[in-house]
């Protein structure tokens, strides 16, 4: 996020688009419903009506894959009507005209019909977040896993920009990170092409730098990213793996393909709190512990590195993952002696000018520091761009409609959405065996329009077998005007509905990120669950 | 019982190690993050309590806990063999607040009814419960409204008021006096003083609420069923059935049991927090919930805290501590409930740092220049404004009280 969860409560027109905020991330959900308790305005663009588009003062419900037309016609019109912010354009931005340009190209009409909402509504929508003094979006995953996801990106950062609301507190542009950690993941070089604090690989400099800190030469070349690994078939490149913490067997898109990938390795070891589908395919597994059995820290969605704190000693035989982590290096004759996590964040620190400030007995008090923190006086920051965007000027690129990867057709009718349910986390491993919050949601539903539902003769509770190109599973339909006609939506928490052997691996070519959001189906009444 | 002494401050570490003797002690304890919580006291010596305000989470985990281990089993050949695991503890409760005891009281009433539930009997029967009455209401506090503080006359054992440099001490139960004569040492009597000043800011604090409200008119519209469907409907909007409110709610005791095996031999038996807000509460094993959870997510609940419990035990489950207000994501926030509910029974709504002010000069007991002049003097001296008026000779104690009272109906 540019900015803090805290500002969002400043904003005059916050406009969230692909979140499923309130399921997703509650603790930003409190705080849109606060906004608006206090009078500021709601703008919702979701294909889904989701509990937060309850509180919208406008819900565009567009067909899923069209935010790119949808935020090119809202820059249409605000160009239109002249609401642009031109000195800021002017000072702070580049390749203005060859957004202009495009966007004057193209027919406002036409865009209008490929989202399938009203034009009135799209020009309410313009003009409320243009307008604003202070305005914020927020986007997630809705976003993220388009096979045109970075066009999806960029055209946010494009709007955020044109109308000047970047740069200052209660405005910007929020990506919303799941997880406690997943931003933590990222920073600390869990991505193919850097080091810690995102310094390129490739850069010698930094190389240097680490390989002396290290002792070791490190290799130059670029990583591969996830779906490489995973997906890459029984004889792929890969021979061995160690996975921690993630389940791809259930989280990842074309499942029976990952599972195919995995059996085929020489070695796999897993280490996880519970004993997950993927580490069921293990060679060798390793219990872990869990986050309430050690120290450390996770840095969350806004860049808050926070100090979390061993509760317990750990159970059983499980380790904590840097002991599993620092036995193993040593083992394979590599020695790493950290007395204690406070260690390794010192080494961070001496590393990672972004984290240069963060030490744990600063982040004792309070609720921890914001990256970038540069050095031990510095407080951390609370939003980004302040005086300057990251790479200088901020730079307008622009998108077309890219439509889905897979579109429904006579044997695939209907458009697959996938997402999460509130009381679950992920693929369940951990959620799913507290008895209280399984027993909230026990299984899977697919949304289903009732109109549709009834064409196929299809009741709440009945069985339906939904089909892909990749595989097929079967599941409970519970007809709800929450999805439009011809969309349906599930969840992925649930391994008895694995529904990621439906979903798509096509991705987007610069994120690699999947196409979780859409894929193409059909259904089929199997039967009525009692 | 009813006896009154006087502490003075710099003897309570000294009276609370006495206590802790033979006992576990139980007092508010501000954490690393700043959080006020009950905990248990292992040395008094490296541990500061904390009385400056009410505790983020009320003491009802210590009598019922999140989750309980009700027994054990092991079963070998077909035959279970059932160990019951005795919780209790001899414990004494310090600085829990006059809606912490009202809830208890109210517990009570749930769980030592036939069939007595005997888990929590035993933690009730190994209590002392001491309590601090509120010189300063919180910002959600509404317990004026629903008669359960800020000052207490019966439920605790011993009830303490912070007079400055001492705390005023009562009685509330035999238990209280035994203490008294037990450790004489600590307790001094109490002059004609200390009495008017206690006197004075358990008055003081009933005028020191924020939020004003009636639960009364709330009451009978619920049971007259009175309230709109918009209004529910818009309370279920926000509820996303987290649970939090009953969870963090000092009264809310509904619970649910499971079995938790740990090998095919052996298992335990648990009973867990449970919240009517949860769609699991009330769905059935078909998959029908009698309940839509899209109109009356609330709707048990609020008619549960206000009305239903009150009818069957002339006693409000909602004990006014506000508690539930601040905990909810969605902003469902019963004390606007209860305004909303009222909307149009009320009268009008005031400033209620005056509101004492006020309501003696609508009662005709003072006039508007007696009350600037105390006002202004209160500008000064920051003394409380009964005190005041009751120096000026303007008004009497009875008089205050009244008027307090009133407005209370
Ligand atoms: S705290 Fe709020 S959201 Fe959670 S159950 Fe209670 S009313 Fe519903
Ligand atoms: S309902 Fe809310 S205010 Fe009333 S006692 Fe429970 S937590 Fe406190």
């Amino acid at each position: 996020m540019t900015n803090s969860i805290e500002e969002l409560r400043g904003a005059e027109v916050i406009m969230v688009i692909g979140s499923n905020t309130t399921e997703a991330h509650p603790q930003v959900a409190r705080r849109l419903v606060a906004a608006v308790d206090n009078g500021k305005n709601l703008i919702v663009i979701d294909p889904r009506r989701t509990a937060i588009s309850e509180f919208a003062d406008i819900h565009l419900q567009i067909r899923p894959g069209t935010d790119i037309p949808l935020l090119n016609a809202m820059m249409r019109i605000i160009l239109d009507e002249n609401l642009i912010d031109d000195v800021f354009i002017e000072m702070r931005t580049e390749n203005f005209s060859s957004l202009r340009d495009s966007l004057y190209t193209m027919d406002l009409n036409e865009l209008i019909a490929i989202t399938g909402v009203t034009a009135e509504a799209i020009g309410q929508a313009a003009r409320m977040y243009a307008r604003a003094q202070k305005g914020v979006i927020c986007y997630c995953l809705g976003i993220t896993q388009h096979i045109c996801g970075t066009g999806n990106v960029e055209s946010i950062a494009n709007l955020a920009m044109i109308t000047g609301n970047v740069e200052q507190s209660f405005t910007g542009v929020n990506p919303l990170r799941g997880q406690n950690n997943v931003q933590g993941a990222c920073d600390m070089g869990a991505l193919p092409g850097v080091f810690p604090g995102y310094q390129p690989v490739q850069d010698l400099e930094t190389r240097k730098k680490f390989e002396r800190a290290w002792k070791k030469s490190l290799p130059e070349n670029l990583g591969m990213t996830l779906m490489q690994m995973t997906h890459s078939g029984r004889d792929g490149q890969i021979r061995a793996m160690f996975i921690m913490g993630e389940n791809p067997v259930l989280s990842d898109p074309h499942a029976s393909l990952v599972k195919e990938t995995l059996e085929g390795l020489d070695f796999l070891a897993v280490s996880d709190i519970f004993l997950t589908e993927t580490a069921e395919l293990a060679d060798v597994v390793f219990p872990a512990a869990s986050f309430a059995e050690k120290d450390g820290t996770v840095t969350n969605s806004e860049r808050r590195v926070q100090l979390m704190r061993r509760a317990i000693l750990p159970i059983g035989k499980c380790r904590t993952d840097s002991d599993i982590i620092m036995e193993l290096s040593k083992r394979m004759g590599y020695r790493m002696d950290y007395e204690d996590m406070a260690e390794v964040m010192e080494e961070i620190a001496l590393l990672t000018p972004i984290y240069g400030g963060i030490y744990h007995d600063r982040l004792e008090k309070d609720w921890g520091l914001q990256w970038p923190c540069t050095d031990r006086n510095h407080p951390g920051t609370p939003y980004l761009h302040k005086y300057s965007f990251t790479r200088g000027k901020g730079r307008f690129v622009p998108a077309e409609h890219h439509p889905p990867d897979e579109s429904p057709d006579s044997e695939y009718p209907f458009l697959l959405m996938t997402g999460r349910v509130y009381h679950h986390y992920h693929t369940g491993t951990m959620t799913r065996t507290s008895e209280m919050l399984e027993r909230e949601a026990p299984r899977a539903v697919l949304e289903i329009h009732p109109d549709d539902a009834g064409s196929l003769n299809i009741r709440k509770g009945d069985m339906v077998k939904i089909s892909s190109k990749r595989g097929s599973i079967e599941i409970e339909a519970e007809p709800t005007t929450r999805v439009m006609k011809k969309s349906l939506y599930t969840s992925f928490n649930f391994r008895e509905t694995p529904v990621n052997i439906l979903t798509n691996p096509a991705m987007d070519p610069v994120a690699e990120c999947p196409e979780y959001k859409i894929c193409a189906v059909k259904v089929e009444k199997v039967g009525h669950n009692e | 019982m009813n006896e009154k002494f006087i502490l003075r401050k710099d003897h309570l570490t000294g009276f609370l190690r006495k206590l802790s003797k033979g006992h576990r002690l139980v007092a508010p304890v501000r954490n690393r993050y700043g959080d006020l919580m009950f905990q248990v006291i292992d040395s008094l010596e490296t541990t500061d309590l904390d009385l400056s305000e009410q505790a983020q989470e009320s003491p009802k985990a210590f009598f019922l806990p999140q989750e309980e281990v009700l027994f054990s089993y092991e079963a070998s050949g077909g035959i279970y063999d059932f160990r019951p695991i005795n919780n209790s503890e001899q414990t004494v409760y310090f600085g829990l607040r006059s809606c912490d005891i009202s809830a208890i009281l109210y517990m009570d009433v749930i769980f030592l009814r036939s069939p007595r539930d005997d888990h929590y009997m035993k933690k009730r029967k190994d209590s002392i419960l001491i309590s601090i009455g509120c010189n300063t209401p919180g910002e959600n506090c509404f317990c004026n409204a629903t008669r359960t503080g800020p000052f207490l006359e019966y439920g605790f054992d011993l009830q303490f008021t912070d007079l400055g440099d001492r705390f005023f001490v009562e009685s509330g139960r035999a238990r209280g006096d035994e203490i008294f004569s037990e450790w004489p040492q600590f307790f001094h009597p109490v002059t004609e003083e200390d009495v008017r000043l206690q006197y004075q800011l358990a008055l003081e604090a009933k005028a020191g609420f924020r939020r004003q409200i009636h639960v009364e008119p709330a009451f009978s519209k619920l049971r007259d069923d009175a309230v709109d469907t918009a209004v529910w409907r818009e309370m279920a909007s926000r509820c996303d059935g987290c649970g939090g409110c009953a969870y963090i709610c000092p009264t809310c005791t509904c619970f649910t049991i499971f079995d938790r095996m740990e090998s095919t031999e052996t298992g335990k038996r648990i009973r867990a927090w449970d919240s009517c807000t949860h769609a699991g509460f009330t769905r059935m094993a078909g998959g029908h919930n009698p309940v839509d959870m899209k109109i009356d997510a609330l709707r048990r609940r609020f008619m549960h805290k206000l009305y239903y419990d009150y009818s069957a035990f002339r006693r409000p489950s909602c004990v006014g501590c506000g508690r539930c207000v601040d905990m909810c994501f969605g902003g469902v926030d019963i004390v606007k409930f209860i305004d909303i509910v009222c909307a149009g029974t009320r009268k009008r709504t005031r400033d209620s740092r005056r509101i004492l002010g006020d309501l003696l000069l609508e009662a005709g007991l003072i006039s508007r220049t007696d009350l600037e002049k105390a006002l202004s003097r209160q500008a000064d001296t920051g003394e409380a404004l009964g005190k005041i008026l009751m120096d000026l000779g303007l008004v009497t104690c009875a008089e205050i009280l009244g008027v307090l009272s009133l407005e209370n109906m």
